[in-house]
């Protein structure tokens, strides 16, 4: 496989669908077998926008980290990454060996007490999400989730003293 | 240069690099001996490097050795040495030693973003690109001649170990790999790419180099592998739960920057040379200068008026250099500490925060080593260095001191008075105690130092101070909260602020946050010709 003519790249979205598109980017793209006229700007004053059927729409990209990208198009958000032909092959057969992580705890990092919890019992959250606030050092610390999955049980309540490595709360790891 | 990460740009990196054997051979005339060898011999080295092997590698989802050095390299300019050396003729009464060109390793040069790099990629397909003396003298000559020629080095890891038919002869040739590094540290810029295991002794030649890339799930990195953990301490662990990416990357902050594949950390690396100079003699590559506005009253809006809220560090950041440049490293270590490069005004400066957001931005064992390592990188590569300043103090607690507190936080003193960079601090909110001293102080030999409005430096916090100088008062008084309540805000306002400090001297200037990058742009301006004279000395002895 010569990997090094890339023609063309394929953004995957977080719900597992699809898009190809032709590099160099052209002004038209196909979806489904019709073509649409679609054009990006991006100006100091307005941002970034698109510009289809004469109508103008504006895109913010929302966090934007290595291949991995979050937007929002219209007030929704979209997350996906960037694949070249080889990187989603890559990205299929580690998907098989990869192992589970399963259960995680996630563990005060340092003394101090709990001022508020976000999470609950069977809430989903995504990495880097607020789990609790653990006031430690004189200042309030997020203390975020490592891993996409749902909360199994909150070990502490508000207003209760934890030691380093306490286990505050316990996820599991989403499927997939 | 700039944007090199956009993917319509760099996603297509031209054809796949190849070796010698591309010379168009029915121009030739193949009658003569001489001739027709060459042209068999580079039919072989063809045939050795055939797609079967190719799909070897791509099936574990890793590139071949030559997919990797075309990727890095600009198209057409990397030129290897060495391609057709054989390993050592050793006698083989154990295990067997394939005969191959090459020996497992390729060597050469070429031109990233037009600049002269110098580089090795260990082939996992030959001999599982374990080490033998002839790849280890590759190395070696490749290394010498990066040296010589004053130009960064990259090592590509995906290699087995050493060979252990070789035997000792192996373990001399990792020997002179790591004099070779330790000689050139400081000097050239040495760079590993870890792309599949590096084990046992093979882990030191990148651990010494400046930095490390890791590829998620397919890299590794330990002294010990899973089946001697299981048989000396039986217990069960896999590679990556042992020396994966992601362990390395947030738990012995072995790794400085790790990917998700073998793209786009090759694209990453191109990026961060570009933030480098060539030697230690040279200054980094100029951009152009960029529109980032001078003044951004944003920066007013950043730290909170409750001194016991955090805030993100890097969106102060991200306001103060050029537009898009932060280039953050070890960003999963010790993240109470935000290191980087980042420009302004097109100039490289290295970048040193503490991160209210992360444990309150305090200075632990972790931070102080992740710190103090990139301080003296930025100084022994011309590179200089701004501090932004919230740090409430050393982590306290037994777990801490008795783990060295004292030693670790001692490097990051050593470095930052030991650098002749221009040292440039800004202080946000807290500066107190020995954490004050250590983020380059100007008694420490800061060059300038700036505060805002919104610093408070002391010998501690309010609370603890108060606690201290009115302990009998405190006691004896009817409601102690409310006498504590007035004395904490006496503190504040007549010690713990940035005026005594300026009136005293004690920094340069307080200044209005929105005018941060002015001053640090004028600041750069001034040091542009620093010199500092330094003792005569072999050299000092810092605490390790």
């Amino acid at each position: 496989m010569n990997m090094m003519n890339i023609e063309k790249l394929i953004a995957v979205s977080s719900s597992g669908k699809d898009f190809e598109f032709e590099m160099p980017l052209k002004d038209k793209i196909v979806i489904q077998g019709e073509e649409y006229d679609i054009k990006l700007y991006y100006t100091e004053e307005s941002g970034l926008y698109l510009v289809w059927n004469g109508k103008k729409y504006p895109v913010e990209i929302v966090k934007s980290k290595q291949n991995k990208y979050e937007i929002l198009f219209n007030s929704i958000s979209y997350s996906f990454t960037i694949e070249t032909p080889f990187s989603l092959q890559r990205m299929k057969v580690l998907k098989v060996n990869k192992p589970s992580v399963g259960n995680i705890s996630v563990k005060a990092p340092m003394p101090g007490k709990i001022v508020d919890i976000i999470c609950q019992k069977g809430s989903k959250v995504s990495r880097g999400e607020p789990l609790l606030i653990l006031e430690a050092m004189k200042m309030e610390n997020e203390i975020l989730s490592p891993i996409d999955g749902t909360v199994l049980s909150v070990s502490v309540s508000k207003d209760s003293t934890v030691m380093k490595d306490d286990i505050l709360v316990e996820i599991e790891e989403k499927k997939g | 240069m700039e944007d090199i990460l956009e993917p319509s740009q760099e996603r297509n990196p031209g054809k796949l690099w190849s070796p010698s054997f591309i010379i168009k051979l029915n121009r030739m005339d193949l009658s003569g001996k001489n001739y027709k060898d060459f042209i068999d011999r580079n039919e072989a080295l063809k045939k050795q490097y055939s797609p079967e092997r190719a799909e070897k590698q791509h099936s574990k989802g890793k590139l071949t050795a030559h997919e990797r050095i075309s990727l890095l390299f600009d198209p057409g300019t990397f030129e290897e040495i060495d391609a057709f050396v054989t390993p050592a003729d050793t006698p083989v009464e154990f295990g067997k030693v394939e005969k191959t060109y090459g020996d497992g390793v390729i060597v050469g040069h070429g031109k990233i973003n037009g600049r002269l790099v110098f580089a090795y990629a260990q082939d996992f397909t030959i001999m599982g690109g374990s080490l033998g003396y002839v790849h280890s003298k590759k190395i070696a000559k490749i290394q010498e001649m990066a040296l010589k020629m004053g130009s960064p080095i990259i090592g590509m890891m995906d290699s087995g170990g050493a060979r252990i038919q070789e035997g000792v002869a192996s373990l001399s040739g990792y020997a002179s790999i790591f004099q070779n590094i330790i000689q050139s540290s400081g000097i050239i810029p040495q760079i590993s790419l870890i792309m599949g295991p590096a084990a046992g002794g093979a882990v030191y030649s990148p651990a010494l180099t400046d930095f490390v890339f890791m590829v998620n799930q397919t890299s590794y990195m330990f002294v010990t592998g899973p089946n001697v953990v299981k048989e000396v301490l039986n217990e069960d662990v896999t590679s990556d739960q042992l020396g994966g990416a992601e362990v390395h990357a947030t738990k012995s902050g072995v790794a400085h920057l790790i990917y998700d594949d073998e793209e786009n950390t090759i694209l990453a690396l191109k990026k961060f040379l570009s933030y480098l100079p060539s030697n230690n003699v040279e200054n980094p590559p100029v951009l152009q200068e960029d529109a980032t506005p001078d003044i951004n009253e944003k920066l007013r809006e950043i730290v909170p008026d409750d001194p016991n809220k955090p805030y993100d560090v890097k969106e102060v950041i991200n306001l103060l250099v050029d537009r898009n440049s932060f280039f953050e490293i070890s960003e999963l270590f010790a993240p109470n500490l935000v290191i980087g490069f980042a420009r302004i005004k097109g100039k490289t400066v290295g970048i040193v925060a503490n991160q209210p957001k992360v444990l309150a931005g305090v200075l632990d064992i972790d931070s102080s080593d992740k710190g103090a390592r990139f301080i003296r990188f930025c100084d022994a590569f011309n590179i200089p260095l701004i501090t932004l300043e919230d740090v409430p103090g050393f982590l306290p607690g037994y777990e801490q001191e008795h783990k060295g507190i004292i030693r670790h936080g001692a490097k990051m003193l050593f470095a930052y008075s030991e650098a002749t960079v221009p040292k440039i601090t800004v202080i946000l909110r807290k500066a107190y105690g020995g954490a004050f001293i250590v983020m380059n102080s100007k008694s420490l030999g800061g060059d300038f130092s700036f505060a805002w409005p919104t610093a408070e430096i002391a010998v501690m916090g309010p609370d603890g101070a108060v606690a201290i100088l009115y302990r009998k008062e405190l006691a004896e008084a009817k409601d102690p909260d409310k006498l504590k309540a007035e004395l904490v805000k006496k503190y504040r306002d007549k010690i713990a602020n940035p005026f005594i400090a300026d009136e005293s001297g004690y920094i340069d200037e307080v200044i209005d946050p929105a005018v941060t990058r002015k001053k640090i742009v004028s600041a750069l301006n001034a040091l542009s010709n620093k010199w500092v004279k330094v003792p005569a000395r072999k050299h000092g002895n810092m605490p390790l």
